[in-house]
């Protein structure tokens, strides 16, 4: 036993050790590129070669033979017409230069990327491992004889999704665009959400294999630099082999990961990210995903939503007290029925005790097991729902809610009563999207401890769940602000959203060193007498 | 490692410590045994011990949902009487074990009914019961049967399936008619406790003949102590309301001016204020009541609506209201129970005095002096003024 953990202790010393020599990228070969363009080529096919879709184009610049030069990319990845026309073309047919000069190395290199390319983005390199990284990200390479550099050219052309509503977070009223996998579309479509100057966006590469480009989007004046070197902070210290997803940031940089609740927010929209880059806050895009990520989150903010915004403010309110109200019952819903009906049973208004009774006197199982069985039951129809091709989803999902449910109550294994309860509790946990996956795990926590004891174990788990919540942070920020610690500014938008007008300040806790959002005065701009005379 | 050791500690403990409590109180739906009445009697006339009826709740069926409805309508019993003999009470409740699946579950317990003969001996030794236990409720309410309270508990309901919330939803509809007292065990209890006032309880009968019976208000129980003493009928009884504030509803039927029909008028709201007047060993009291009312039928032609006619109306309506004060009085005098708790009032007031008086208050209360003052007023007269009919000629 002892044994098997010294020797488990070890192997994690040794992993820790050698991964902390690499920190993000890691270095294929140490050399550079040669003035020969046959050794350089010799070395690129070393590293790529294998590979069906790289492609090196050797060819002729301008009329001399000796004025070698080669193309290297990788098809597919590349936007072909771009090098046709804008690189080989004039490479291929203009005559200007002759290369074996004195000072030829560096002048052919300028001189062709300065008046012969017609290319956007053009950069110098000269190591080898940044030559295939740029073949890797879509870019050709222009190699040429004589030098030992050698230009990055960018030209990517591979397909991407569409810009389109983004399916789990459609509005009725507002912008239906939703971010792409591709990082430079999502960050254009940040941009043109917020036409200014301030909005600044770093890339760093993320994970060993991946080289994943991952962008972190804010706002000079507005965010707080604290917040903003803490998330560079923490992105340098990923050290891990891949990131796929924004879901694996998100893992690796929040704060308690440990905890239930998410303490990273994130979107889809654009709209919804700018508004939160607006309020102080800071955005990670990350290449490959539409999920944007945004830091600091407050628990509140999964009650709100885009809409909320672009409507006026009094069916807002109530529409944000029933998400408070829906997310209450889908947590406690099925833990109140189990600790009524186990251990309160004075609290139940008579007549509605003697339909439960009557209700529940067939069935073999004690309350907690039925209100387990039926949340396993929903918790496996949502997700085989979720999975399903759709043709066969619609029959199936009629199936499982109707006939399961019924039948259970027919045979005799559940009483209707919890039947009622278990759906309401699964459909309303679905109002507040973003505690979905936390509103399940206190669900079942909920549940389990109502039914070892009742009205105190709902009351432990609540007081519990409290001081969680109270004391978690998210980047800096207290989780439950501005409720805990009270911020009576900011609750402006909390339980409540007055009307947009109202809303003069930013976040306390968030933006505080640049809090006002709009003109605390409303003033005329035209003098009094203006006034009059306009009015006649 | 060692926090992560310090956590996984605190995580056992606490598990551990959740799972020691096993349950305790945890109390499965089907496995109560729900009292929804609860009525005492004595066995025989001359019996020492009581006999205890239990209307208690049994689920018509195992499902169906659809076929029985909400605890199986029509015609099924899902209710049943079972009683036990016992000598005493707390014994006897728990001894109904023997005949049941479980311990009877009393907080869901509508009414509590006493049984004449137990009541003319004393209810003292079996309230205490119901005061003490922490499942009982303080909101039962209080009724007395006319016989036995055992039968009580046979009616057939009018609405619903089972005679207990019944039998409790006709003691709640008196107040249609003011007629009768409602009393819960609180309120019971407050009376009992008072060293002068009687307790008091409406009295219950069944009517009705074969399958068919129902649950009849006869009067209210008046109480010595804890001894039933003597009863008064409905026109007693509602001057006690009017005394003790208690009126909600009613109607008053009144000879209209012309001598020759009637006009019946609705009591919409009362109130009650009592003044005692204590001069040396002469104690009166002084009960003024102001009373609003609309005119809800004549049954005569003339037109009502006219200020000399509702004058006149008032006029009477506070006659009638004085004479039903009155009759009550010299009942309770009769009987000597002090149930307007007039001696409560005297304490009130004046305490010092109250020392003296309260010995010798079952010899003073007889002869208390009451005047009764009423200020009736006639407000609406429903949706027409004067009455149809045809025109006078």
């Amino acid at each position: 036993m002892y044994r098997l953990i010294s020797r488990k202790l070890r192997f994690l010393q040794l992993l820790n050790r050698s991964s902390s020599e690499e920190n993000g990228r890691k270095i294929l070969l140490p050399t550079n590129l040669s003035d020969s363009l046959a050794e350089n080529i010799t070395m690129i096919k070393k590293i790529l070669g294998q590979n069906f879709d790289f492609v090196i184009r050797e060819f002729e610049l301008g009329s001399s033979e000796q004025n070698r030069g080669a193309l290297i990319f990788l098809s597919g990845m590349t936007d072909k017409n771009m090098i046709n026309e804008s690189i080989l073309k004039p490479l291929m047919h203009e005559r200007r230069f002759n290369i074996k000069n004195e000072n030829s190395e560096f002048a052919n290199m300028e001189m062709v990327k300065m008046s012969m390319l017609s290319v956007g983005e053009v950069d110098e390199v000269i190591a080898i491992d940044e030559v295939v990284d740029g073949c890797l990200s879509g870019s050709t390479v222009l190699l040429i004889d004589g030098a030992a550099k050698a230009l990055v050219l960018s030209t990517p052309g591979w397909q991407t999704r569409s810009v389109e509503e983004p399916t789990t977070e459609s509005v009725v009223r507002g912008p239906r665009e939703g971010f792409t996998e591709s990082l430079l579309t999502n960050t254009t479509l940040l941009r043109r959400k917020l036409k200014n100057p301030g909005l600044i966006l770093e890339t760093m590469s993320i994970g060993r294999q991946t080289r994943t480009k991952v962008c972190t989007a804010y706002i000079k004046e507005i965010a707080n630099p604290c917040l903003i070197e803490e998330i560079r902070y923490r992105l340098s210290k990923i050290s891990t082999d891949s990131i796929l997803e924004s879901g694996y940031i998100e893992q690796y940089i929040e704060d308690n990961p440990f905890s239930i609740f998410t303490q990273v927010g994130n979107s889809e929209k654009p709209d919804a990210v700018a508004a939160k880059l607006l309020e102080g806050r800071a955005a990670i895009l990350v290449d490959g995903t539409p999920v944007v990520l945004t830091v600091p989150m407050l628990f509140l903010e999964g009650f709100q939503s885009a809409e909320d915004y672009y409507s006026r403010p009094y069916l807002v309110n109530l529409i944000r007290f029933l998400r408070f109200l829906a997310f209450f019952l889908s947590i406690l819903g099925p833990a109140t029925y189990v600790a009524l009906t186990t251990f309160h049973q004075e609290l139940i208004p008579t007549t509605l005790l003697l339909t439960m009774v009557s209700a529940q006197s067939g069935v073999p199982f004690p309350a907690v097991g039925e209100a387990l069985i039926m949340g396993i039951t929903f918790e496996i129809l949502r997700e085989a729902g979720i999975r399903l091709p759709r043709p066969v989803g619609q029959a199936i999902s009629i199936v499982g809610a109707l006939v399961i449910g019924q039948s259970a109550v027919s045979a005799g294994l559940v009483g209707a009563p919890m039947v009622i309860v278990v759906g309401i509790t699964a459909v309303s946990s679905f109002v507040v999207p973003v505690h979905v996956d936390s509103g399940s795990i206190l669900r079942l926590i909920f549940t389990i401890l109502a039914g070892f004891i009742g009205g105190f174990g709902i009351m432990i788990g609540v007081v519990g769940t409290l001081i969680h919540l109270a004391s978690l942070r998210s980047f800096g920020t207290p989780y439950l602000s501005p409720l805990a610690p009270l911020s009576v500014a900011d609750l402006k938008d909390s339980l409540i959203k007055v009307s947009i007008w109202a809303m003069l300040t930013r976040p306390r806790t968030i933006g505080w060193h640049n809090t006002q959002r709009q003109d605390l005065r409303i003033e005329s701009e035209k003098s009094p007498e203006e006034i009059e005379e306009h009015q006649k | 490692m060692q926090k992560e050791l310090k956590i996984i500690k605190l995580t056992a403990s606490l598990l551990l410590l959740l799972m020691t409590t096993g349950c305790w109180n945890s109390r499965e739906l089907k496995d109560l045994a729900i009292v929804l009445g609860v009525g005492l009697d004595k066995p025989r006339q001359s019996a020492k011990n009581i006999l205890v009826t239990a209307q208690i709740f049994r689920p018509a069926s195992i499902q169906s949902p659809g076929a029985q409805g909400s605890g199986g309508s029509g015609g099924v019993q899902d209710y049943e009487n079972i009683q036990n003999t016992g000598s005493t009470l707390f014994d006897t409740l728990r001894g109904f074990t023997h005949k049941l699946s479980s311990k009877p579950y009393f907080p869901h317990i509508e009414v509590l009914i006493f049984g004449r003969a137990l009541a003319e001996e004393g209810l003292q030794k079996y309230i205490d019961f119901f005061v003490r236990d922490p499942e009982t409720r303080l909101g039962v309410k209080v009724l007395i049967a006319q016989n036995k309270a055992g039968d009580i508990f046979k009616e057939t309901p009018f609405l619903g399936t089972i005679p207990a919330e019944d039998i409790e939803k006709i003691i709640k509809a008196q107040e249609a008619t003011s007629k009768t007292c409602t009393v819960n065990l609180e309120q019971f209890i407050t009376r009992l406790m008072s060293k002068t006032t009687s307790p008091i309880a409406p009295l219950v009968e069944l009517t009705g003949e074969g399958e068919k019976k129902r649950v009849r208000v006869a009067g209210t129980a008046v109480f010595k102590k804890d001894k039933l003493a003597g009863q008064l009928d409905g026109t007693e009884t509602r001057g006690l309301l009017w005394v003790i504030d208690e009126i909600k509803s009613g109607i008053i039927t009144v000879k209209c001016p012309d001598e020759k029909s009637t006009a019946e008028l609705e009591i919409i709201r009362a109130q009650s204020k009592i003044t005692p007047e204590i001069d040396g060993d002469n104690i009166r009291f002084r009960v003024s009541i102001k009373e609003e009312g609309n005119i809800g039928t004549e049954s005569g032609s003339d037109n009502l609506v006219l200020l000399p006619a509702i004058e006149a109306l008032e006029k009477a309506e506070a006659a009638v209201i004085q004479s039903e004060v009155m009759a009550a009085v010299t009942k309770a005098q009769k009987l000597d129970t002090d149930i307007f708790g007039f001696g409560e009032i005297i304490h009130q007031r004046s305490p010092a005095l109250w020392k003296d008086l309260e010995n010798k208050w079952d010899d003073i209360f007889p002869n208390i002096e009451v005047e009764v003052s009423v200020q009736a007023k006639l407000r609406r007269s429903g949706r027409i003024g004067p009455p149809v009919s045809p025109p006078k000629e």
